[in-house]
């Protein structure tokens, strides 16, 4: 029996099966590229060739995409990504006392205390420091993002860079290349602003006691993880499936709620020849003007997002308790 | 004669003074409609760009009724009580208005000095002149207007919840239900009750602000800080939410205070701007609604062992 979970990010979208000890069996890792719902057919597709049906008995979602995952995949438990992360960590390391996880778009840093989450922080509405701004720097220096962090490894020095917004942080890479500092120098040194501004943001206030796990998409850039251990004075770890944390912990938690309600909702891996279309239109109901999302499968409307007043969404509700 | 009210920033404390002041004067009033996307895109266009959100949405209210009164109220809030003051936005809101907006019409733009009745009649006299009003008819309207404040209970109190959590920030953030995106029905449907600080009696937020290294300068600093730290130290929530709107900067003084005096309480600052995509603020909560309940159930299990 194996238990699925889904995260569509920002940036990527993850799925990963674990069996009943919650060990990850299948991690399937895409780019999300501005289409989740293509993102999640492409890895059903995948698992197709390996996988049943029937060997799937949950599914959980989570990420920024997570209501239309659980609409198109029909989710047994939708969770918001700290509690995703947080219970995958503790899944993986009792002891864990701190998780630095950094996405595509989101920073975040959740404390545990006694085994529970006692206290959290997300970065505002800025996305400096997080992996769609390295992925930009790393594009705009032609420098494969897999090999940045190695870059950043082989500097001896640290050129100063100023971390707190992505913009200043970028025209000031400019100048210091201008000024004849080397790749590896400047990129070691937007791995220390950007930590620095971490840390000034989003740690602020916060005690930071070991264990320290490092999770999401930018724990592969060993440039920033040896600038999280600089500045803090311990050991920061990675683990494995660190890209896949938030994926694993919505499969735990869907795992777990079955486990009591007993059954599943999840519509099956055929969902990857579907056709699944959606279409967007302004709801003139109110002076709101919502912009609503509304998706068909072949043709038959699975659902509906984005309206405020819930006229529409409650639809989905509607449709998904007679499937 | 129309007389126009544009439903922003203050408004949501003192709409019952404004109404009935100008409902009595014998004038038809004309408040906006509740915030909606064409508000906002209109206070975004005609607004100064570095002003917050909230004084955006305020010019979108403004321009929404220009074409459907003679004459439109700016409150220019100088002053609610003795010493303290109100973000210094407030003094400059009609010529940020009036410069910004064409064909604006006639405006009352006296200053408000709300620290006693007396001060507070000098301006209700200058805007009951705008609309060519005799004394004593000013008066009455006065006076009925402050009852009608008086009587009126703003804030929430959510009663039988399991958890509660004490909601803090500025009026004009807690009510918009657009611009905080339903936050109070969200917190609702995620089964935490709401308290805000209207049900905190005046000298318990003062007594509070009192053991602060210094007297607030600014009046939401003191009811917003009293408030917060209150709640926690009496236990009387299991977690703050601060709403606050992008950059302002009364709030990262007042957030960075209340997280100083009581810092190992729950506390979950929400920012909000232009945006209409909920994934963010959504994730927040929910976030720190699990965090409450976990937290919660593991203080039960150590208080059944101990």
């Amino acid at each position: 029996m194996y238990y699925l979970g889904v995260d569509v990010g920002s940036v990527s979208t993850d799925l990963v099966l674990i069996d009943e000890s919650s060990n990850v069996v299948e991690k399937i890792y895409l780019r999300t590229k501005g289409n989740p719902i293509k993102a999640i057919q492409e890895g059903f597709n995948i698992l197709r060739n390996e996988y049943e049906d029937y060997e799937i008995t949950a599914a959980g979602a989570t990420g920024s995409g997570r209501m239309i995952a659980s609409t198109i995949i029909g989710a047994d438990a939708v969770k918001n990504e700290i509690t995703a992360h947080a219970t995958a960590a503790l899944e993986i390391d009792n002891d864990v006392r701190t998780i630095i996880e950094i996405g595509g778009q989101d920073s975040k840093i959740i404390i545990i205390n006694n085994g529970v989450v006692c206290d959290f922080a997300m970065n505002t509405v800025c996305a400096a420091g997080t992996g769609s701004f390295l992925d930009r720097q790393a594009e705009r220096l032609e420098i494969p993002i897999e090999e940045f962090g190695d870059y950043a490894l082989r500097a001896n020095t640290s050129v100063r860079i100023a971390g707190r917004c992505a913009v200043f942080a970028e025209s000031d890479m400019i100048h210091k290349q201008q000024m004849g500092y080397n790749h590896s120098e400047i990129i070691r040194g937007l791995c220390d602003a950007l930590v620095r501004n971490y840390l000034n943001n989003i740690g602020k206030g916060k005690t930071i006691i070991p264990k320290i796990l490092f999770q999401g998409g930018v724990a592969a850039n060993k440039g920033i993880k040896k600038a999280f251990e600089n500045q803090l004075g311990f050991e920061v770890f990675v683990p494995e499936n660190h890209s896949m944390m938030g994926a694993i912990g919505a499969a735990i938690i869907a795992k777990e709620r079955v486990k009591k309600t007993g059954e599943t909702n999840f519509r099956g891996l055929d969902l990857a020849k579907s056709s699944i279309v959606t279409k967007s239109f302004e709801c003139e109901g109110c002076p709101n003007q919502c912009e609503v999302v509304k998706i068909y499968e072949n043709n038959n409307v699975m659902g509906y997002f984005g309206d405020r007043c819930t006229k529409w969404s409650n639809r989905t509700r509607e449709n998904s308790k007679l499937a | 004669m129309k007389v126009g009210i544009p439903k922003g920033l203050l408004y949501y404390k003192y709409h019952p003074f404004l109404i009935t002041f100008f409902n009595e004067l014998g004038a038809e009033v004309i408040v906006s409609d509740d915030t909606n996307k064409k508000i906002l895109d209109e206070g975004v266009k005609y607004c100064v760009d570095d002003a917050c959100m909230p004084v955006k949405i305020f010019h979108g209210h403004v321009a929404s009724i220009i074409d459907n009164c003679e004459l439109i109220v700016i409150p220019r809030i100088m002053q609610l009580w003795k010493n303290e003051y109100i973000c210094p936005k407030f003094c400059g809101l009609p010529e940020m208005v009036i410069n910004s907006i064409d064909n604006m019409p006639k405006a009352i733009t006296d200053p408000i000095y709300a620290t006693s009745k007396k001060k507070l009649y000098s301006w209700a006299k200058l805007a009951g002149k705008s609309l060519n009003k005799n004394n004593s008819t000013i008066k009455k309207a006065f006076n009925h207007a402050l009852t009608a404040q008086r009587n009126h209970l703003e804030g929430i109190y959510d009663q039988g919840y399991e958890l509660n959590i004490a909601l803090t920030g500025h009026a004009y953030n807690i009510y918009d239900n657009y611009s905080n995106m339903n936050l109070v029905r969200k917190l609702n449907d995620l089964g935490i009750g709401v308290i805000t600080a209207e049900f905190t009696q005046e000298h318990i937020l003062r007594a509070e602000a009192s053991n602060l290294y210094k007297r607030p300068f600014w009046t939401f600093t003191r009811e917003n800080y009293g408030f917060a730290v209150n709640a926690a130290k009496e236990k009387s929530v299991d977690g703050i939410i601060y709403i606050s709107s992008f950059n302002c900067g009364l709030d990262s003084i007042i957030i960075e205070l209340i997280k100083n005096t009581v810092p190992s309480f729950p506390f979950l600052i929400l920012k909000v701007d232009e945006h209409t995509g909920e994934a963010g603020i959504n994730t927040r909560i929910e976030a720190f609604a699990d965090m409450l309940e976990r937290r919660a159930s593991d203080e039960n299990n150590i208080s059944t062992h101990g």
